[in-house]
């Protein structure tokens, strides 16, 4: 590791939740204008989390901040892996623990909508992260290698080579974000028939730290995305600004479907496009 | 004020609980979020959870039944918190405050910061209260 890779690795750990803060704002101003509404200041996630932190709350579990600062610290590892140029498929990993660890925290909560929320990121994560492995090994045989800069050196987009793994990228992006169809374990929004869903029990600072590993974890998946069209930084950033758009927009024009909905037929439809794909890159 | 104090006053999340209203505040509670009023441009969100709540806007009368459950949620919710009275019968009873099951308005239950009178209240008045609310905190944040 030289020292360039090295300060690549800190401006990612410092960087990107606040990217993440910042996505969120825009997110949440994009959302109220849609809605014919003024929205809150861009910076409210900042303050939201700000708020949260001065908040002192005893934690339903013990067990509960243990995980919570788990789930933080890998989902800054996956940041400083992909700033780092490492593993795209390690970066992956790592980001799915960080999920799991938010999960196995709901679990030690006593509320019943906390551990019905738990149970369906379960179910998320068993119908997102197939779509988002073949989408990366789609990235990784075009490109020509596992590693972030592999990615970002190929000289024509890749997306020309793998059309058929966008809808499954926009399936990931909308779990990730907890945007409608796909709010089913924890919504964006703050009510749901499910109280908080996964995020029910965290209150206080673990509540803050998960916010702050939540938009480590946007960050994560929007730069995976944006490998997509990554000629320039320029690019990655349109890239990655579209499909956030993207999400906003179905977010605001469909209601949530059930996990079993989900299961049973977006992920297999999405699953099958990118292996189709996958499939065709092979054969080339 | 630091960040954190400023923070506390630009993000009220907000609780409702409708502790026996006949709906008619609760339904001009709830127009406080939509787009002709939006709630959201002072960080105002409804949460669902008391351990998530800063602002607890109680509506409709007390009776006995229901005062151990407000009681309850207050008691969940993390300091600093503020209590805001909507209506005529969570202000003082309203017109039922001589029935034999009311206990009166919130007040005889829990600590209110902020009255909200009208029956029911108007949107614009349950805003000016949160803001009213928030104004009392930032003296006391600014003292501590």
């Amino acid at each position: 590791m030289n020292l360039t890779t090295f300060y690549l690795a800190v401006a990612g750990l410092i960087l990107a939740p606040l990217v993440g803060g910042l996505v969120a704002g825009v997110d949440r101003v994009l959302t109220a204008r849609m809605q014919s509404r003024m929205g809150p200041p861009l910076l409210q996630p900042f303050y939201d989390v700000g708020k949260l932190w001065s908040k002192v709350i005893a934690p339903a579990s013990h067990w509960q901040g243990l995980f919570v600062r788990w789930a933080l610290v890998a989902s800054l590892a996956s940041d400083v892996l992909l700033a780092a140029g490492a593993d795209v498929l390690m970066c992956f990993f790592v980001q799915a623990a960080s999920a799991s660890f938010v999960a196995l925290g709901a679990f030690c909560g006593s509320s019943p909508y906390s551990k019905l929320g738990a149970q369906r990121e379960l179910f998320q994560l068993l119908a997102y992260e197939p779509v988002f492995l073949v989408a990366i090994l789609c990235m990784a045989k075009v490109s020509g290698g596992f590693d972030a800069y592999s990615f970002m050196a190929s000289d024509q987009p890749l997306l020309y080579k793998m059309p058929l793994i966008v809808p499954g990228l926009l399936f990931v992006v909308l779990v990730k974000l907890r945007k409608s169809p796909f709010d089913i374990s924890g919504s964006h929004h703050m009510h749901q028939e499910v109280v908080r869903g996964v995020y029910t029990d965290y209150a206080g600072r673990d509540f803050a730290l998960l916010e702050i590993a939540h938009w480590a974890d946007v960050t994560v998946v929007l730069w995976i995305c944006s490998f997509l069209w990554a000629t320039s930084p320029l690019a990655m950033v349109v890239t990655a600004f579209l499909f956030l758009f993207a999400a906003l927009v179905i977010d605001n024009i469909s209601a949530r479907l059930t996990w079993r909905h989900m299961l049973k037929v977006v992920a297999p439809i999405s699953l099958v496009l990118a292996t189709a794909n996958l499939l065709w890159l092979y054969m080339e | 004020m630091s960040f954190l104090k400023t923070s506390q006053i630009k993000s009220p999340w907000l609780m409702h609980f409708d502790c026996g209203s006949c709906n008619g505040c609760d339904i001009e509670t709830l127009a406080c979020l939509t787009p002709v009023y939006d709630v959201e441009r002072f960080g105002i969100i409804n949460v669902g959870n008391p351990r998530h709540a800063d602002v607890l806007v109680v509506t409709g009368t007390v009776n006995p039944r229901n005062a151990e459950i407000l009681k309850n949620i207050y008691s969940q919710m993390p300091d600093p918190k503020l209590v805001i009275a909507v209506g005529a019968c969570g202000c003082s009873g309203g017109v039922f405050r001589d029935a034999p099951n009311v206990l009166g308005g919130i007040d005889k239950v829990i600590p209110v910061d902020v009255y909200v009178p009208g029956c029911p209240a108007k949107p614009e008045a349950i805003m000016d209260a949160v803001v009213t609310g928030l104004g009392k905190l930032k003296g006391i944040l600014e003292a501590s």
